[in-house]
């Protein structure tokens, strides 16, 4: 394994995990979705 | 319409997210990912593979999220007639039908090969597929290739006939399930399915993983076959190989096909949210997901595993093998040396490819689900019944002409590949061109979680286009001739063909039929009004 190919290796799963990890985190984070109420009135 | 599929809604962000990424996890991101990069230039692959995740991949991906939660607000589920809102008229509409034929024809043969999985995991579960580890290395991997053409019926036409009625069973059993989640619906089939099939996968991954990068040198004697080496035969770069139009081809077919783009799927799975759900970030999340299971799994597991045991002299055989060589031949041949834990880590592997392909796979029967509802106002048992017979006629043909998976490979080709392009190209044009890319991109911040960059209005409408064009063109240039001209010397290729050919006028008057039933219903299938709240 060459220098290069330790950096493309870390480089590469730092980019994925780290998009991942962010993008869920962001997901977690976010206001949870709220279930409009039936309208019990019909109006 | 009587019975609509429109009370169909996804009960949580995350299952929705999930959905989507176990579509497009398969067996590609574990398999096909590390053989293209092996031979397409090692770690230089993954700069090409990059900049057609971000000016390809992603990018018509939030389009075909967009469309469809637009689509959805109009109360369409179906890619034919969301296209055909965006792409004003009846030629979007009909070119559309390729939404619905591609994750059809697809499910044809993708079962299949899920109940391979199945199969390999059984065995496995059950005591191996019989590959002596002291054997020299050609006897094992021609036990494993027996194995694998009996299983899957390639020594002669019919499955059984080429002594494999097991394979039958696991196909009946793979079916089965597929169908039974999907008519529990969306929410209670689909997203509940993968919600913890999801999670599962990425665990039997890990435990492979770990196997794998704690092999050290398993043979003392042959010091350079260690992991260390391993990866550095999947990740030691070669510029030279960004000099070659071959590689960044490579990898914008890669990054397309891993993420479903332009399979139909994620337009109809979008059409399920509400106006106020976010489609930016949850696009952007299936992707990364999807990403993750390819370069952080994939990346790590198949070459290094098969490089430790079978050393720089079997590798070419072992990249030139193709996605189902190594992971059907080459791989029971290293399970076979890892000794006592051989078995165990091949069911585990073998149990998360089956993961991977059946989340993939009840992805592709509900877009034409949803499109049978809707065209033909039929209900959900109804519209069940016409897609499963449909399903059982094309995979039994499949299964039937097995002989060298000729059969099933034409369709993969014709469909699951040329197709894909033609579908995604159509949809950026649609969104990007016609719809307008400034509208389109208002209509995604709708509900959003994170706003697109400004530039992806740029990106969007010029360079994904032209990106897309030109791997298309240089695709076809290179891949065309071949196929047409081994179409008309094979007898078992104009057979897909023709089932294919089949499938599509079916579905070409089917929304025939739906378009006039639409137009009844007063509902605004050309695009011509904005949606309503």
């Amino acid at each position: 394994m060459t220098f290069l190919g330790w950096v493309f290796l870390v480089a590469s799963l730092a980019f994925v995990w780290g998009l991942t990890g962010w993008c869920f985190y962001k997901v977690m984070i976010a206001p949870r979705e709220i279930e409009q109420p039936p309208d019990l009135l019909g109006g | 319409m009587a019975q609509h599929p429109s009370h169909e809604a996804w009960g949580t962000r995350v299952g929705v997210i999930l959905a989507v990424a176990g579509s497009a996890v398969g067996l590609g991101n574990f398999l096909r990912f590390p053989g293209q990069a092996a031979a397409n230039g090692g770690g230089a692959f993954m700069i090409p593979y990059f900049c057609a995740l971000l000016f390809l991949g992603i990018p018509i991906g939030w389009a075909e999220w967009t469309m469809g939660k637009y689509g959805g607000r109009k109360g369409l589920h179906s890619s034919p007639s969301i296209l055909g809102v965006f792409g004003k008229g009846a030629i979007a509409r009909y070119l559309g039908i390729i939404g619905v034929l591609i994750p059809l024809a697809v499910s044809f043969y993708y079962t299949y090969i899920e109940a391979w999985c199945l199969g390999y995991f059984w065995h496995y579960f059950t005591g191996g597929i019989g590959v002596d580890a002291a054997a020299p290395i050609a006897e094992q991997t021609a036990r494993a290739g027996q194995f694998y053409s009996d299983f899957t019926g390639r020594g002669e036409n019919g499955v059984i006939a080429g002594g494999s009625l097991q394979t039958l069973v696991f196909w009946t059993i793979t079916f089965a399930v597929n169908i039974w989640l999907v008519f529990r619906g969306i929410s209670k089939g689909i997203e509940k399915f993968v919600s913890w099939a999801m999670p599962l996968m990425a665990v039997c991954a890990l435990i492979v993983l770990v196997r794998v990068l704690t092999l050290g040198t398993p043979d003392p004697a042959l010091p350079d076959q260690n992991v260390i080496n391993g990866l550095g035969y999947m990740w030691n770069p070669n510029f030279a190989a960004l000099s070659n139009p071959q590689t960044w081809l490579a990898a914008a077919g890669q990054i397309f096909f891993s993420l479903s783009v332009g399979f139909g799927v994620i337009i109809n799975y979008s059409s399920y949210l509400r106006k106020k759900d976010d489609v930016v970030l949850s696009g952007l999340t299936a992707s990364a997901t999807n990403e993750l299971f390819e370069v952080g799994f994939g990346g790590l597991i198949t070459i290094t595993a098969a490089f430790v045991f079978l050393g720089t002299a079997n590798m070419i055989g072992v990249v030139q093998g193709g996605t189902f060589g190594l992971g059907f031949t080459t791989l029971p041949v290293v399970f076979a040396h890892m000794g006592a834990l051989g078995n165990f880590i091949g069911a585990v592997w073998f149990l998360m490819l089956f993961l991977a392909a059946i989340t993939s796979s009840i992805s592709m029967y509900q877009p034409a689900l949803a499109f049978f509802q809707e065209s033909l106002g039929w209900t959900r048992k109804a519209g069940t019944t016409l897609m499963v017979s449909l399903c059982v006629v094309g995979s039994f043909l499949v299964m039937y002409y097995s002989k060298d998976g000729i059969f099933w490979a034409t369709i993969d080709d014709w469909v699951g590949t040329f197709l894909i392009f033609v579908l995604a190209m159509v949809q950026i044009i649609c969104f990007s061109w016609v719809f307008g890319v400034d509208r389109g991109l208002d209509e995604a911040h709708e509900g959003a979680l994170l706003r697109i960059p400004r530039y992806y209005r740029w990106i969007m409408k010029y360079v994904t286009p032209t990106y897309l064009l030109i791997v298309f063109a240089a695709f076809c240039w290179r891949n065309l001739g071949d196929w047409v001209r081994s179409v008309a010397d094979e007898p078992l290729r104009q057979g897909a063909l023709l089932l294919v050919l089949a499938t599509t006028i079916l579905l070409v008057v089917c929304t025939r039929v739906g378009e006039k039933r639409w137009r009844a219903a007063g509902l605004d299938i050309d695009g011509r009004e904005p949606a309503k709240d």
